[in-house]
């Protein structure tokens, strides 16, 4: 964390992922910042622009327009699947805020979260007086079998996840000795602690690993390799529960997709065929788009999560729904708070939770 | 006059009050955005970005920019192909994206009016609510801004049967460079009361006035459309097919091209299947009732057989005829991804002339050492020869790309041809276009420029400069 070199203009950004972009606008209309602002600088396009001037020495490093920026994205990557050249817009992110957010020029907030995250005994115990699933301590993970990847927050913030996902199975180890996944500091400018710490994850759980994170399941996935990660509702892609029923009629659900799941794994026709054998689906039509949650964005960043998230409970609020289900426990809380200053009827549910809730 | 584009306290502070703080952007990052548009190798930092909520402020930014000589550019999404919204000296880019709402569809008259920032797909998805459709399709539709097609006329893939944005522009609200808000043309089809104001604005890339609204015709919704593809040895014959499926009195909604190098480009980066060694690739579609649109693949079936197809694959469905226009959608991308510079271009010729212009094209690139491949709409004759550089830094090869281009121009208006079909003139074509008008037109196109802009503060460098 300390004693890292700061990365210096002219070496910030990998120059095949940099050049790659041929500036046609096709990620405007998918970015939700240039939604908000209609300002071609807070556009992917118009971000990359400012990347190279940063890169090119045009800008000086410490413009305002680039910390603002680099903050105002969410990260979302939507521009990713819309982009006709390939561009990896997260890779770049990443390497921006390894530059923009380097040092003290963190938000405090962040520095807290990744401080908090690196406490690893701290989730452990938090972990188990919250009860958290968990296999026998000391259970060394398989390195046949797949394991549950419990993850830093999400073990403590909502225990309830993990214990469904064991239930719904439990052939999954579950070893108490995990790490965080490294996303956190990854997009929060530490690509390389975020590199190391994922690394060490894949060793701890050697084996196949599930996760209930879409989150953490996109950046293990980038690090460790695709191969050997799987979100939760792709694990259970094949198994069939029962029905979730309200009074004589099946249960209306929504999905809200994970930004990183469905734009850097592609996983979005997982989780709706799941929840279409257990309930009445509806397709909201903003699913697929960021609910502003967006990793630390909702607390570094209120306001404009808020903007971002607004709309989007409106359509919840709209369409008559009993829950709307997430598959990321960032999307989950940014939901449920939202729904609750709302004093709204519907219930955010994590995915797991609800399956658990139809096999019962 | 116009050099000393630095912009003043006052005027500033007038801007600051005409469209609200929050709306007018001065800091060097955020005007470094708008140093340039979706064409590759064009720059100019603006001096001012500012995004007017109507044509109320708009006149009065145009009035003080006219007082105080200072360029505007007038800017949709910047999705643009002739560097039509780059800033070359300085000045106020005029964003028009918060004039963003659809005003109404009225299908009894069938017709759209929207302000001039929605996006022609949102445009077209309003239109669709009403079982109608907008027919141009320009392949940007999804951020491209109907303001912006218009000052552009745009084109598209359905050209041959639909025609393109002009065809279908009923009337526009203009902001002119002193300030008076015109209204050009209406809701009618028939108005012949003064000059063709609407056409004359429709295509002027934003040097005659500012559009701030824009009433479209629109036409009932095809119930299916679907598509087709044919392969020929050569474009030659691919050429001869067209001719014979128009010949048969077919004027099909689509009628792509690409050729080996495309094929080649496109099989590396998506791996359909296209055959390996055929010359040519002819994409067909067509659209309206089911009956119609079988007996047109009929036609172009056979049309395409006589002309020596090597294999012609017609769609069942929607489905199938999605993943058969993968192959031209995702042209560019494939090539794209050759290398780090794209640089797409733009020319028509004659409809029976195209097999032969694709040779010449071919024989220009190889004496000027550049890769150059070349797709577009083999229907109305419009070609989009595209050029891959490896490194944006090889300012040798794009001096080579610069002088092959130059040449394919020539080439195109030797042939009966032109310099941009459906991209537009803008700084990129603007060294061409006296070639392809000749001095007498180029004189005349100054004085309507003046005529609508006297201090000349409208998008300079670009037609009418």
């Amino acid at each position: 964390m300390t004693g890292a070199k700061l990365p210096q203009a002219g070496s910030i950004f990998d120059p095949d992922l940099l050049s790659r972009c041929i500036s046609c606008g096709f990620c405007l209309p998918a970015c939700p910042t240039y939604g908000l602002t209609g300002d071609e600088a807070s556009s992917p396009r118009g971000r990359i622009t400012l990347m190279r001037a940063l890169e090119s020495g045009t800008l000086p490093p410490d413009d305002p327009t680039l910390a603002e920026q680099s903050s105002f994205c969410l990260g979302c990557r939507a521009c990713e699947p819309v982009c006709p050249a390939g561009v990896q817009y997260g890779e770049l992110l990443e390497q921006w805020r390894g530059f923009q957010w380097a040092g003290r020029r963190r938000p405090l907030v962040v520095r807290l979260l990744i401080f908090a995250a690196e406490r690893a005994w701290a989730h452990r115990i938090a972990g188990r007086l919250r009860g958290a699933a968990r296999t026998p301590a000391r259970t060394p993970a398989s390195a046949a079998g797949p394991s549950l990847m419990l993850g830093c927050f999400e073990r403590s913030l909502f225990p309830g996840v993990s214990r469904s996902a064991r239930a719904l199975a439990p052939e999954l180890a579950v070893p108490a000795r995990q790490g965080c996944c490294g996303a956190l500091h990854a997009h929060n400018g530490e690509p390389e602690r975020g590199r190391e710490l994922a690394g060490q994850l894949g060793a701890q759980l050697p084996g196949q690993i599930v996760t209930t994170s879409g989150g953490c399941a996109a950046y293990l996935a980038a690090v460790i390799g695709r191969d050997r990660v799987t979100e939760l509702s792709e694990y259970l892609r094949d198994r069939s529960f029962g029905e979730i029923r309200i009074g004589d009629r099946r249960a209306r659900v929504a999905l809200q997709d994970s930004c990183h799941l469905r734009n850097g794994l592609g996983v979005w026709r997982e989780p709706r065929a799941l929840l279409s054998a257990i309930a009445e689906y509806v397709e909201l039509p903003g699913a697929g788009r960021c609910c502003g949650a967006a990793g630390t964005y909702a607390l570094v960043r209120p306001r404009d999560s808020r903007r971002v998230l607004d709309p989007k409970l409106d359509q919840i609020e709209a369409a008559g729904l009993d829950y709307v289900v997430a598959v990321n426990p960032g999307c989950l809380r940014q939901l449920r708070q939202g729904l609750r200053r709302r004093k709204s009827k519907v219930q955010a549910v994590h995915i797991a939770d609800l399956l658990r809730q139809a096999a019962r | 006059m116009l050099d000393e584009a630095r912009i003043s306290q006052p005027v500033l502070a007038e801007l600051r009050a005409i469209a609200g703080p929050e709306n007018l952007r001065l800091a060097a990052g955020e005007l470094a955005v708008y140093a340039r548009d979706a064409t590759p190798l064009f720059r100019g930092v603006p001096d001012a970005v500012i995004a007017p909520a109507d044509a109320g402020q708009v006149a009065r930014i145009l009035r003080l920019a006219t007082e105080h000589r200072i360029p505007v550019i007038p800017r949709g999404a910047g999705s643009n192909l002739c560097a039509g919204t780059v800033p070359l000296n300085g000045g106020i880019v005029l964003s028009t994206a918060r004039m963003n709402r659809i005003v109404e569809v009225a299908p009894d008259e069938m017709l759209a009016r929207a302000q001039t920032g929605v996006t022609t797909q949102a445009l077209n998805d309003a239109a669709a609510a009403h079982g109608l459709f907008y027919p141009p399709d320009p392949g940007s539709r999804t951020v491209s801004t109907i303001g912006g097609n218009v000052a552009t006329c745009a084109g598209g893939l359905r050209g041959l049967k639909y025609g393109v944005t002009r065809n279908y522009v009923l009337g526009l609200t203009v902001v002119l460079a002193t300030g008076e808000i015109i209204r050009a043309g209406g809701r009618l089809w028939k108005d012949v009361a003064g000059y063709d104001v609407t056409r004359l604005i429709t295509g002027s890339e934003g040097t005659l006035g500012v559009i701030t609204e824009v009433t479209v015709a629109l036409l009932p919704d095809p119930a299916v459309s679907r598509t087709g593809l044919a392969y020929f040895d050569s474009l030659t014959q691919a050429g001869r097919a067209v001719a014979g499926i128009l010949a048969a009195g077919v004027i099909p909604s689509t009628l792509e091209f690409l050729d080996r190098k495309c094929m080649d480009a496109v099989e590396q980066y998506a791996h359909l299947g296209l055959h390996s060694d055929a010359g040519a690739l002819l994409l067909f579609g067509d659209d309206g009732d089911e009956a119609a649109v079988a007996r047109s693949f009929e036609r172009i079936a056979a049309a395409c057989a006589d002309c020596g197809a090597i294999e012609v694959q017609t769609a069942g469905d929607a489905t199938e005829s999605e993943a058969l226009l993968t192959a031209r959608r995702c042209t560019l991308p494939a090539l794209s991804r050759l290398g780090s510079l794209t640089i797409l271009e733009d020319a028509s010729v004659p409809r029976p002339r195209l097999a032969e212009m694709v040779a010449r094209i071919d024989a220009i690139a190889a004496r000027h050492q550049v890769t150059m491949a070349t797709f577009g709409h083999a229907g109305d004759g419009n070609l989009h020869p595209t050029c891959v550089l490896e490194s944006a830094a090889d300012t040798e090869g794009i001096a080579r790309a610069e002088r092959a281009f130059a040449e394919v121009f020539s080439t195109a208006i030797e042939l009966g041809g032109t310099i941009t079909g459906e991209h537009g003139v803008g700084a990129a074509k603007l060294p061409y276009l006296e070639q392809r008008l000749g001095t007498g037109q180029m004189a005349l196109l100054r004085r309507i420029k003046t005529a609508f802009d006297p201090a000349g503060i409208l998008n300079p460098g670009k037609l009418g400069s």
